[in-house]
């Protein structure tokens, strides 16, 4: 026996002796960008999800199958978004995928999923559209889930805490010129025309941009009382530095991205007080909440997590998920759509417990009751008061 | 009134961030005809190593912000050596006419990826010496900072064009920028000189980045948008002429910050490039640049 076919037969053996131990992994695509501006959301909700999964594996899997991640950096770009969707299907064939941290990206590469019938769970992308991307006559079901405050129960609260909390009647809209920006701005025009308010100034701005003096003149002219943002940290940060340059202060009230650490540190002290929706605050307010926060803190050797919000978010993702591939007794897309839209029992998440989270026709699982108000203060997101 | 005035002071101290780059533009172009593409990066890289000696990323900090300085000046003028060796000095020697486009911005690609790997995609606060809190000058803020930034690159500037004209050093940076084999045939070691240029253009790129880097923040991304921008103002400006680096650069600083507010923000960037259409299109030398003769 020359040593090539030796090499063969024990290869065989060795495969063969794994496979008698346990069955192959099921395999789960994890999409975001973890590099650039919005890399805290990306590496939190990511970091969210691996511990999700390791909770799972040690309890013994799914279908008495180990989970196993493929994960993907989309770079918070639609292009490679589409590319990562494409792999994570026709190469790594995976059940089921969860992440998209940007409304483009999401509504970009969900299509590929929606067509190839496999579930996709949007753990933290907000946009309005994205869950209804594929609802309609042509479309007879929908592989498109969410577990994340959308943006229209984002805008009502920005809205309603600058409006009705705070009393304040003139506003002013600062949002940035990507997708999720421009969709944000038009629910925050949507729900403040629902009270009845034009807001004095509506500005954009480009990523990278390093000037925000004439936006923020504009809104200052205007004689804004408060300003809602619609964007992520770094260029949040530039509104809130951009408005000491020019001595004028008036409070931030924005989506959750506000919470972003890039925001937080790169503010300093003109972050603080802005105000925001969140789903989860690290704040260890329930015993299953503090388990998660010290576990987090324990497995990537930090104090403070990039973004709570994603975190949490990516970890129930995975439990919803599962969840539903064991009900279905399988990991057919199909089923696991249909177990989804119908899960019996309670999930119990960091977010919340989730019971019945999702129907046929409703594929959003956080109701406007589970989101609070959070706010910036010393360099950490707590409860508003 | 106040407005504009508020408008016009923001404008000149993006405007004198692009001017201190397209300064460096013009130093290299006068001596040996080529640019450096990678002037975006030299400044990047200038911001980021001062970035390690003040701030706490890298252990730090070590230097105070006025001792750092010289030291990301030494730093900025090292890497335009490097530059001028090996992506310029080749494509030289063989006279080709184009060769260090590609290979200038090759480097720069290169310098950002192993700032991406030293540093991290993020971008970081710089810390500034001096209070943000800013003061009132006919009614409009302005931060001290934004003073420092102008009068930096000002003297900076100046200081640069005082060597050329005063030291024998200087001359002979001269002599080779208006006949380059001349200046070689009367004994001036030329390549030495365009060394120098490059030195001195990376630096004050490299200076530029310590000097802005407070007012904006710091990352391996934030050299190629200011990059093409001064390359803009360079041409707006003349690429042979100091003078027309500071004017080009006001020009396009006050027109973005006006128009974003009396137009639209959407629109910020558009008058800057038509701008820079119209120049090219009258008068291609750049507003304040010589005509040059082509000898076949």
């Amino acid at each position: 026996m020359n040593t090539i076919s030796k090499a063969c037969v024990a290869a065989a053996l060795i495969s063969w002796s794994l496979a008698g131990m346990a069955a192959e992994p099921i395999k789960i695509g994890v999409s975001g960008p973890f590099t650039g501006g919005s890399a805290p959301m990306g590496v939190s909700m990511r970091d969210g999800v691996k511990l999700a999964v390791a909770d799972i594996n040690a309890h013994g899997g799914v279908l008495g199958r180990q989970l196993q991640l493929v994960e993907r950096d989309d770079e918070a770009k639609n292009e490679r978004g589409v590319q990562v969707a494409q792999e994570l299907i026709n190469k790594e064939k995976v059940v089921g995928t969860v992440g998209f941290i940007n409304t483009g990206v999401a509504l970009a590469s969900q299509r590929f999923y929606q067509e190839a019938k496999i579930p996709v769970m949007n753990n933290v992308a907000t946009g309005s559209i994205v869950t209804k991307q594929f609802v309609g006559p042509d479309n007879k079901d929908n592989y498109v889930f969410r577990n994340a405050a959308n943006d229209t129960i984002q805008s009502a609260m920005i809205v309603d805490e600058a409006v009705v909390r705070q009393k304040h009647t003139k506003v002013a809209i600062l949002a940035d010129s990507t997708n999720y920006g421009q969709l944000g701005r038009e629910d925050l025009e949507r729900a403040l025309a629902a009270k009845g308010i034009k807001p004095v100034a509506v500005e954009k701005y480009n990523l990278k941009d390093v000037d925000m003096t004439a936006q923020l003149l504009k809104a200052k002219q205007g004689g804004a009382e408060v300003v809602l943002t619609y964007g992520i940290g770094p260029e949040l940060a530039q509104i809130a530095n951009g408005m000491e340059k020019l001595n004028w202060k008036v409070p931030i009230i924005g989506s959750w991205t506000l919470s972003m650490g890039n925001f937080i540190d790169n503010a300093g002290k003109n972050g603080d007080g802005a105000r925001m929706p969140q789903t989860f605050i690290q704040d260890p307010s329930s015993p299953k909440r503090k388990a998660f926060i010290e576990a987090y803190q324990k497995a990537y050797k930090i104090d403070r997590m990039p973004s709570p919000v994603s975190a949490a978010q990516g970890y129930d993702s995975v439990y919803l998920l599962a969840a539903a591939i064991k009900q279905a007794g399988s990991t057919d897309g199909v089923k696991v759509r249909e177990a989804l839209e119908n899960l019996n029992g309670t999930v119990d998440g960091v977010v919340t417990s989730y019971t019945k989270p999702y129907t046929h026709d409703d594929h959003e699982a956080i109701k406007p009751n589970m989101v609070v108000i959070g706010e910036v203060k010393g360099g950490r997101v707590v409860l508003a008061k | 009134m106040e407005i504009l005035l508020q408008l016009v002071f923001s404008g000149i101290a993006l405007g004198m961030i692009y001017a201190v780059i397209a300064f460096g533009y013009q130093l290299t172009f006068a001596t040996s005809g080529t640019l450096n593409f990678g002037q975006g990066e030299a400044l990047m890289l200038g911001a980021l190593v001062g970035l390690s000696l003040v701030g706490n990323i890298h252990g730090g900090p070590y230097l105070n912000y006025w001792l750092m300085i010289p030291v990301v000046i030494v730093f900025g003028a090292l890497q335009g050596v490097v530059v001028e060796w090996i992506g310029v000095r080749p494509a030289l020697k063989i006279k080709s006419e184009f060769g260090w486009i590609m290979s200038t911005i090759a480097l720069a690609i290169i310098f950002k990826n192993v700032a991406e790997n030293i540093w991290g995609k993020d971008d970081l606060t710089f810390p500034t010496p001096l209070s943000a809190t800013p003061f009132q000058v006919f009614g409009a803020n302005v931060q001290p900072m934004q003073i420092v930034v102008v009068l930096g690159a000002l003297a900076m500037m100046l200081a640069v064009e005082m060597f050329n004209r005063k030291s024998i050093y200087g001359k002979a940076v001269v002599a080779t920028s208006n006949d380059r084999d001349a200046a070689g045939l009367m004994g001036i070691n030329t390549s030495m000189v365009i060394t120098f240029s490059y030195a001195l253009s990376s630096a004050t790129a490299a200076f530029a980045g310590v000097l802005v880097a407070p007012l904006t923040l710091t990352g391996a991304t934030m050299g190629t948008s200011l990059g093409l921008k001064a390359f803009a103002v360079a041409i707006i400006g003349g690429l042979t002429s100091g003078m027309g680096a500071i004017v080009g650069g006001l020009i396009l600083g006050v027109a973005e910050t006006l128009t974003g507010f009396y137009i639209s923000t959407g629109y910020k960037e558009v008058p800057g490039l038509v701008l820079l259409l119209l120049v090219l299109a009258i008068k291609p030398a750049g507003l304040f640049g010589k005509t040059a003769i082509k000898k076949v």
